[in-house]
């Protein structure tokens, strides 16, 4: 009995792969095979991405009027929450809309990340195992074994020189620092920060480990991702806008001058 | 905020998890050491990166080697893990000798690991090579000893030439692929190679320059090459067995299966036995690539691989699978003459000594298997407690 898994989403993308990397030339076939087919996919998820990014958008532009019922309604927390949610009603906003399309995104990613290293079978078990998820015909064959290496990297294996390691952290600090709304309260605004810095920082460390195919996936995945959000979003987001929680400082400072 | 932080660090502790080998992802590698036999003891190689003596008489360990490697990734276990050992011990004059998935060669002597000195004990022939922390690539395929010179081939896509004395190196050859996982066949001074870029090399054995003569084919081969008379056989990615006569640019014939032919090809009194991954084993007549039979394990069990090489014991042609199945068969016709269960995945090469077929399935236990009474003898557990 076939796996579904494999049937519907393993298989094709693997066999996706090595058709792609057929037609390339052999010294950077996979590592460019797998920056296609990441486009592809994200072709393929573009309405799904959409969607997301315009969840996030509308939440952008409600900020300023979270903040301001977080400042009024600041210490009575179930207050505040009605109030938000009435918020989201008014303006027809689901607060998890942004969250469903990257979760339905989520097993896609999954069975590309699977495939890439099944497709790289760097050991004689995974190469056993590849035999199972490939389709027949010459346009497979051919292509097999693949060249794991692409420019300076071999994509079986983690990257020493930690260019990409800096790459992805930088890229997804940027990302990030496009949608993270600033926060009114300093609590959560601290949490934001270091959400903005620890997650770029994790995965950078994990690309140190990791056999370079992945984080070039994660690296090609993440610029396509800031590239679809600067156009559909109209710019760079919260990255070139002072944070509140910057702006709240000064407005102290302000009165704090005031005062004396 | 709070939902997105936990989206967020559980889709990056799901990478981390599957990244690992330890849900998906890789396959996490094991080794599939065959069995040698060799003056009424067996040597191999375990799951848990040792090579074993084992006396059957006794069905236990008379003694074990260790060997570890570095852990890659961010994988469920210690920086340093247990090696993995693919290749089947070769043992010359009572020395065994086995390469290791950590990318040394090793020379051992069963006498002063019975005393459990330290290794190597240079002064009882044993060696390691390379000596220093260097190391040649993982090494999958066997060893093949001629002339006091031992030839493996190693995953830096090259092959070795060392002496059987001390392990030093006699030459090594050019990089003739990305990764070679065979076993080289060595004739009359000549070493035949097969690449999965597609290539079978003939090599000379006296100082590992390329010969004239090589075979180029579009697709890569992904067994190990078998050298009957002047024709090489060797499985391919296409999914095709090849018959290469030596000297030609085109091959002899082709033999079409339904996956890769994985396993080295057994070749017999002018009849090809090959096990393919489709399930099925191929006897096909050597010179004209005509189909004597077909046995196909899939009548039994749905979806079983054919992984390791068959083996001959007398007249009866013995198959193991990846189920864990093995059958006895008629060399002549084929006919299924009796199965017998192990119950676990069998990857690594059998071998047979006394009517006894020795095997070391994948649950890291060591199978006898008395073909005549069609049962399991006994079994070792390799494991240690």
């Amino acid at each position: 009995m076939p796996n579904p898994w494999n049937l519907i989403i393993q298989d094709p993308i693997i066999n996706g792969l090595i058709a792609i990397s057929s037609i390339l030339p052999k010294e950077i076939e996979f590592g460019l095979a797998i920056i296609i087919l990441t486009i592809i996919v994200r072709l393929i998820l573009t309405p799904v991405t959409l969607r997301q990014l315009k969840s996030t958008k509308a939440m952008q532009d409600m900020q300023p009027k979270i903040q301001e019922l977080q400042k009024k309604y600041g210490k009575n927390k179930q207050k505040l929450q009605q109030e938000m949610m009435k918020l989201y009603k008014e303006a027809g906003v689901n607060p998890l809309g942004c969250m469903w399309p990257m979760l339905i995104q989520f097993p896609v990613w999954i069975g590309l990340y699977q495939s890439i290293m099944k497709a790289l079978a760097t050991t004689p078990e995974n190469l056993l195992d590849l035999s199972k998820h490939l389709y027949s015909g010459q346009i497979i064959s051919r292509a097999l074994p693949l060249n794991s290496h692409f420019l300076w990297l071999d994509l079986s294996k983690p990257d020493t020189t930690l260019i990409l390691a800096i790459l992805v952290g930088g890229s997804m600090w940027v990302q990030q620092k496009m949608t993270t709304a600033p926060a009114a309260d300093s609590s959560q605004q601290s949490t934001n920060t270091m959400m903005q810095v620890m997650m770029p920082f994790m995965f950078g460390i994990i690309c140190i480990m990791m056999p370079s195919g992945l984080p070039l996936f994660w690296l090609a995945s993440t610029l396509i991702g800031i590239a679809t959000q600067y156009f559909v979003t109209g710019g760079w987001g919260y990255l070139k806008k002072p944070s509140s929680s910057t702006q709240l400082e000064s407005r102290g400072k302000g009165k704090r001058i005031r005062y004396r | 905020m709070k939902a997105r932080i936990f989206i967020s660090f559980g889709i990056l502790f799901l990478f981390v998890l599957t990244s690992g080998g330890c849900i998906g992802g890789q396959q996490k590698p094991q080794g599939f050491s065959g069995v040698t036999a060799y003056e009424g003891d067996l040597y191999l190689g375990s799951m848990d990166g040792r090579v074993i003596a084992v006396d059957p008489s006794t069905r236990s360990e008379v003694w074990s080697l260790t060997f570890t490697m570095p852990s890659k990734g961010m994988s469920c276990g210690s920086s340093s893990t247990s090696a993995y050992i693919y290749s089947t011990p070769l043992v010359i004059n009572g020395m065994v000798c086995v390469g290791i998935y950590n990318g040394k060669v090793l020379m051992i002597n069963p006498s002063a690991r019975s005393q459990n000195l330290d290794f190597p004990q240079a002064r009882s022939g044993e060696w390691i090579f390379p000596r220093t922390d260097d190391v040649i690539g993982p090494v999958v395929g066997s060893q093949v000893e001629v002339n006091n010179t031992i030839f493996v081939c190693s995953s830096d896509g090259r092959v070795y030439a060392l002496d059987i004395t001390y392990g030093d190196e006699k030459w090594k050859s050019e990089h003739l692929g990305s990764k070679l996982w065979i076993t080289p066949v060595v004739k009359e001074e000549t070493i035949y190679v097969s690449t999965f870029e597609g290539y079978i090399y003939t090599l000379s054995a006296e100082n590992g320059s390329l010969l004239p003569w090589e075979f180029k084919s579009e697709e890569g081969f992904v067994s190990s090459p078998a050298l009957y008379e002047d024709i090489i056989f060797v499985g391919s990615f296409d999914r095709n067995l090849y018959a290469v006569k030596i000297g030609d640019d085109e091959p002899l014939w082709t033999v079409s299966g339904g996956d890769w032919f994985w396993s080295t090809p057994v070749v017999k009194d002018g009849v090809v036995y090959a096990g393919c991954l489709d399930g099925k084993l191929y006897a096909i007549d050597s010179k004209t690539g005509n189909s004597l039979w077909e046995f196909n394990t899939r009548d039994f069990i749905e979806y079983d691989r054919i992984v390791s090489s068959p083996i001959f014991v007398g007249d009866l042609l013995v198959v193991a699978c990846e189920s864990g199945e093995m059958y006895v068969l008629s060399s002549t016709d084929g006919v299924l003459m009796d199965a017998i269960s192990i119950g676990h995945p069998v990857s690594g090469s059998l071998c047979t000594m006394d009517g006894i077929i020795y095997v070391r399935a994948q649950d890291n236990s060591l199978y006898a298997v008395d073909v005549e009474k069609g049962k399991i003898s006994w079994e070792l557990a390799l494991t240690v407690e």
